[in-house]
């Protein structure tokens, strides 16, 4: 145990150092959430009028939405690491080396959750200058956080589950799109009652709108149904739990694949 | 550096200039061919337009009754024009992307050394872009049309948007191509690629502006894809008009003209260099 957590710690290491070796990497998904925020709430300013939206800031709505792009990407980052080390031949030196299986994916989670907490130390503070505001004061900064980890989280998985089984670039188109499709198959948009037709059919089964009900919690109107509350609360963290776990069996089981 | 040199100071006579259309033909069939070779490349361009034209239908659906929307059947009749500009604008950045593999595996100079006219390098390949960019127009129209989008102004409406969305393809396209051959690396070109899409979104392509306020509205109002955009929607919502043609067919040209000559601009450089 010890030694995986030690393995896990050296992975991580050396993915945090990647950020700084390759800042070119690291940039986009830093610049992808605030630029999706500032697009979006600009663009769609005007929804916010619409009668029964939960709040009356553009920018708090699309805020939560910009930070789990950038989560999505920072989990799937690593598996584009992955990737390049798997090409390279890094990896089969990692997996031929006297350590844990385990902490070659576990040292690549605990790398997208550190760069998940910076996004969110960068766009929070970038949001609340553009006129973001938190209803749910520190609890509401807290759901964000949470929604943030668990969509680095799945993301992580599903990366590193197709990295281990493409075993090249293509695997990184897929990675992208899937997870881009996914999270706009949601309410990344508009709230789940003013979606209309087969989107709303959708997003109403799609377990990343409990993910972002969890995130946006803390930053609607506190007069609105989704405000933040344990009801609006648990659908999210479940929906974490099972997607993360699934994932990160995908994960495992990859790696299993990759060794025989 | 002489022959390189010499080819641009040859007299132009009617032979010639008849050998240097026939050269531009053929290039130009090369790089239209080589679109539709490799559809992987072109497909995103293609399928993601119309994935966000059907997103935005049913999301947006009920922002219609807006103040300052304008009078629409729908969301996605509104959006029309933004899936044309949209689509038309990525899938231009393709034919950029193949002049600088042509740079960077050696094609590109040996078209120079041969006896090729050096316009007809860049106009060749630019026309296999704007060539798709009208197809996909049409694509877009026509895939839209049963699910409600329809076109006011009728097939003059549709053929404008068509010549448009070839225009748009050529001024993109040569100003993507002007980084290619400042740069010979198809990486460059891609990377130029998200300036596009900053310049779409902040416009009035998926929302209109009279629906924004503060500096974002500002910029939308100095963006020259909001009026071209508004002019392919003018078409789609009102009906022809003579500002609705100007704006879908004058804006692109001017920026179509300028692009081309920063290109030019560009390979007379490259060419000095060599």
């Amino acid at each position: 145990m010890n030694q995986t957590i030690r393995s896990s710690r050296a992975m991580m290491i050396r993915g945090l150092l990647t950020i700084r070796r390759l800042p070119s990497a690291f940039f986009p998904s830093l610049a992808m959430p605030v630029f999706t925020m500032i697009a979006f709430a600009g663009t769609y300013f005007a929804i916010t009028k619409i009668p029964g939206f939960p709040t009356d800031r553009s920018v708090n709505w699309f805020l939560p939405l910009g930070i789990s792009f950038g989560s999505a990407f920072s989990g799937i980052g690593m598996g584009f690491s992955t990737i390049r080390d798997i090409e390279t031949g890094f990896y089969d030196r990692l997996r031929m080396s006297p350590t844990s299986r385990l902490s070659l994916i576990t040292g690549p989670l605990f790398t997208a959750w550190i760069r998940s907490l910076m996004l969110c130390a960068f766009v929070i503070p970038f949001g609340v200058a553009l006129g973001a505001r938190f209803t749910g004061g520190l609890l509401g900064i807290l759901a964000l956080v949470v929604a943030s980890l668990g969509i680095s989280t799945i993301s992580l998985g599903w990366g590193l589950g197709l990295a281990y089984r493409f075993r090249d670039m293509r695997g990184a188109a897929v990675m992208q799109l899937t997870m881009f499709i996914v999270l706009y198959l949601s309410t990344a948009q508009m709230p789940l009652p003013l979606l209309q037709g087969w989107l709303h059919a959708v997003a109403r089964v799609n377990p990343v709108t409990n993910i972002l009900r969890l995130a946006r919690e803390g930053l609607v109107n506190t007069t609105s149904p989704d405000y933040l509350s344990w009801n609006n609360t648990w659908g999210g963290l479940l929906a974490i739990v099972i997607m993360a776990t699934l994932t990160l069996i995908f994960a495992g089981r990859g790696l299993r694949t990759l060794d025989k | 550096m002489s022959v390189l040199a010499m080819s641009d100071h040859t007299e132009v006579t009617p032979h010639s200039f008849g050998l240097a259309v026939r050269q531009t033909v053929a290039m130009a069939k090369r790089s239209t061919l080589e679109i539709f070779r490799q559809p992987a490349l072109v497909a995103p361009s293609m399928i993601f337009p119309i994935f966000f034209a059907a997103l935005g239908a049913s999301s947006f659906g009920k922002t219609t009754d807006l103040p300052g929307f304008p009078k629409v059947d729908s969301f996605l009749q509104f959006s029309i024009a933004a899936t044309v500009v949209q689509g038309v604008l990525f899938g231009s950045v393709t034919g950029a992307a193949a002049l600088a593999t042509d740079i960077q595996n050696g094609f590109f100079d040996r078209l120079l050394l041969s006896p090729t006219t050096r316009t007809g390098i860049l106009i060749g390949r630019l026309a296999g872009s704007a060539i798709f960019g009208a197809l996909q127009a049409a694509f877009f129209i026509a895939v839209l049309w049963p699910f409600g989008g329809t076109i006011e102004s009728g097939f003059i409406g549709i053929a404008i948007m068509v010549v448009s969305g070839g225009i748009v393809a050529l001024a993109i396209g040569a100003l993507m191509s002007s980084v290619a051959i400042r740069t010979g690396s198809a990486e460059a070109v891609q990377g130029a690629f998200p300036l596009l899409f900053v310049l779409l979104f902040f416009s009035s392509a998926f929302f209109p502006r009279e629906t924004m306020t503060g500096a974002y509205r500002k910029i939308a109002d100095f963006n020259p894809i909001s009026h071209l955009v508004e002019g392919m929607r003018e078409l789609v919502l009102s009906g022809y008009t003579t500002s609705a043609l100007m704006k879908a067919i004058l804006i692109p040209t001017a920026v179509c003209i300028a692009s081309i000559l920063f290109a030019q601009t560009e390979l007379r450089r490259r060419l000095a260099a060599k």
